[in-house]
């Protein structure tokens, strides 16, 4: 059961990481060398963040193994964090 | 049933915790105060912006000249109540099993920091209010004196949080639950933010900045509510030791033996 | 396996099915103090709110933001990601040391996390002195304020977590103590570290 915990640990470090990896080529995406806005590429970023983030919680902080509660009350946050991040991007861009 | 008065004749005369409520009131009450002349009388806060200039600052002493004058006159009067609650705090600290070295140097910080942080921006301000006609840039002297003295003096604040916190976290007497320590923690991180207000006039990290002010407003607000909530919750648990002292090993401080599941938490 | 409906102790029967439910709610269980949870979802919010207020400003001004974005180097960015991520797995696998009882284990990863905080710091105070040679300062326009103000508050969080991985060590070193409380308390703070870090890291040197 342990060495099962072990890899588990393991994979979400390195899913974690390759993520972050490939985070250097994010300016590639847009072909222009990542000096423009974009928002297609900000909300993918921000939503991969927050489920770096969800892996974090889940994985490393042990939350699936919590109580339900502080299952959701980190969840809440993701849930407000997503919302007000985005919320204010997309609304900015559109009035700016 | 008896009469209001002949109730609170006893508590005057029998109620042992009567001093700690006669200072919970206090604390109560200043704080009402505090904020009503704060916030409504004198317009102090939230802080006008850093970036006026000099005759935008006279307009707006010219404004609130009575508010100013007024305010500030009763909050010279009340300031002696923050005396009740550095006192309470304080105490908190020496009903703790740690050494009452936190609740002194609590305290003797406390006192100190009520100068600059409150008496000194109150009397800049009536100064400033006291003769209109004063030269323009001696008014905006003032004002930046005030807004500069009330801000800046956060490191007072800063370490008087930390000790409280050191001492909740040592406590084996359990006069307050861990995470109001770790919110004194938080308290202690805002006031560091605040730090940005001495290099900036316009934006968030001015005085009156999104960062500077609004958000440690909130967490401000919040930690005095919690606190004030928790000194009552004290208050009205205190025996002056005639009950059972709490057991002294807490009953997570024993390792789980290897290999066994927990079954209980 | 002996058939468990049948087994009974004593002049007690234990209610199996009931006995079986409640040990599977009970074993799940809140890692470290409750507090210190309190504390995370508290600081967690509060930093949402200087992200919210960033996002305001970057939205109100783009070119500037964007501009001033590509004097970061997304590789240094990277690098920290990857270091606070590795020190989150050590800290991780110190934990699950400890509750098997392997300190000897468990304090190796204590110290290991130590050193890529270490590295972060180290390489966070290079990132700055590169930034302020280039001659970006906190006052050279807003998006510089605010990274070095995240960056800052996040580093002032860092030290603390060094204070925090001190008691962590202090506590695995001698059998007289050992809380397996305070241990997973203090990791739970460290990955708050990390997890801060992802966003800003997400928010100041990648998002377009």
């Amino acid at each position: 059961m342990n060495a099962r915990f072990e890899k588990r640990l393991l994979l979400a470090w390195l899913a974690l990481s390759a993520i972050t990896i490939a985070s250097l080529w994010v300016g590639s995406l847009d072909g222009r060398g990542g000096l423009s806005a974009n928002a297609a590429i900000t909300f993918g970023v921000i939503a991969v963040a927050l489920i770096k983030v969800r892996i974090i919680f889940r994985e490393f902080m042990e939350v699936r193994h919590a109580p339900v509660l502080l299952c959701r009350l980190t969840d809440t946050w993701l849930m407000i964090t997503a919302v007000s991040l985005l919320g204010i991007y997309f609304v900015g861009r559109a009035t700016s | 049933m008896s009469s209001p008065l002949e109730r609170i004749a006893w508590h005057w005369r029998h109620n042992a915790k009567l001093e700690l409520w006669i200072a919970w009131w206090a604390m109560v009450v200043f704080y009402q105060l505090y904020g009503l002349l704060f916030f409504v009388v004198t317009r102090v806060q939230p802080p006008p912006p850093a970036w006026w200039d000099a005759p935008t600052v006279v307009q707006w002493f010219n404004d609130n000249h009575y508010g100013l004058l007024v305010g500030f006159g009763i909050c010279f009067l009340i300031t002696g109540m923050l005396g009740a609650v550095n006192a309470l705090l304080a105490y908190s600290m020496r009903r703790m099993s740690v050494s009452p070295a936190f609740a002194y140097s609590y305290l003797l910080i406390y006192s100190l920091s009520a100068v600059p942080g409150m008496l000194l921006t109150c009397v800049a301000l009536v100064v400033g209010a006291m003769r209109p006609d004063r030269n323009p840039e001696l008014i905006r002297w003032l004002y930046d004196f005030a807004f500069m003295a009330f801000d800046g003096t956060m490191g007072v604040f800063l370490i008087g949080s930390l000790i409280w916190m050191v001492a909740i976290l040592l406590d084996k007497n359990r006069v307050f639950p861990k995470w109001f320590a770790y919110l004194n923690l938080c308290n202690a991180l805002t006031e560091v933010v605040v730090a940005p207000a001495w290099i900036f006039k316009r934006g968030v990290f001015a005085w009156d900045g999104a960062i500077t002010w609004w958000l440690d407003m909130v967490v401000f607000v919040i930690y005095t509510a919690v606190f004030i909530t928790l000194i009552r919750k004290m208050i009205l648990r205190e025996d002056f030791g005639t009950s059972a002292l709490p057991d002294l090993v807490e009953p997570e401080a024993a390792a789980a033996p290897p290999g066994l599941v927990r079954a209980e938490r | 396996m002996t058939n468990l409906a049948s087994v009974r102790s004593g002049p007690h029967e234990i209610d199996l099915r009931a006995a079986a439910s409640y040990l599977a709610k009970s074993t799940r269980f809140v890692p470290g103090q409750p507090d210190m949870w309190a504390f995370v979802l508290f600081e967690a919010l509060v930093f949402t709110g200087y992200f919210g207020i960033y996002m305001v400003h970057r939205t109100q001004n783009p070119e500037l933001f964007l501009g001033s974005q590509a004097q970061l180097d997304l590789r240094i960015g990277v690098l920290n990601t990857l270091l606070l991520l590795v020190s989150s797995w050590s800290i991780a696998r110190c934990v699950r040391a400890a509750r098997e009882g392997a300190y000897r284990s468990a304090l190796s990863q204590a110290y290991l996390t130590l050193f890529f905080g270490i590295a972060f710091l180290t390489s966070k105070v290079f990132e700055w002195s590169r930034e302020i040679h280039k001659g970006y300062t906190l006052s050279t326009n807003e998006f510089f304020s605010f990274y070095f103000f995240l960056t800052g508050i996040h580093f002032l969080h860092l030290l603390i977590g060094f204070v925090v991985l001190g008691v962590v060590v202090y506590q695995l070193w001698s059998p007289a103590r050992r809380s397996q409380l305070l241990v997973e308390t203090g990791a739970t703070y460290w990955h708050t570290v990390d997890f801060l870090w992802v966003m800003i890291f997400a928010l100041l040197y990648v998002m377009r």
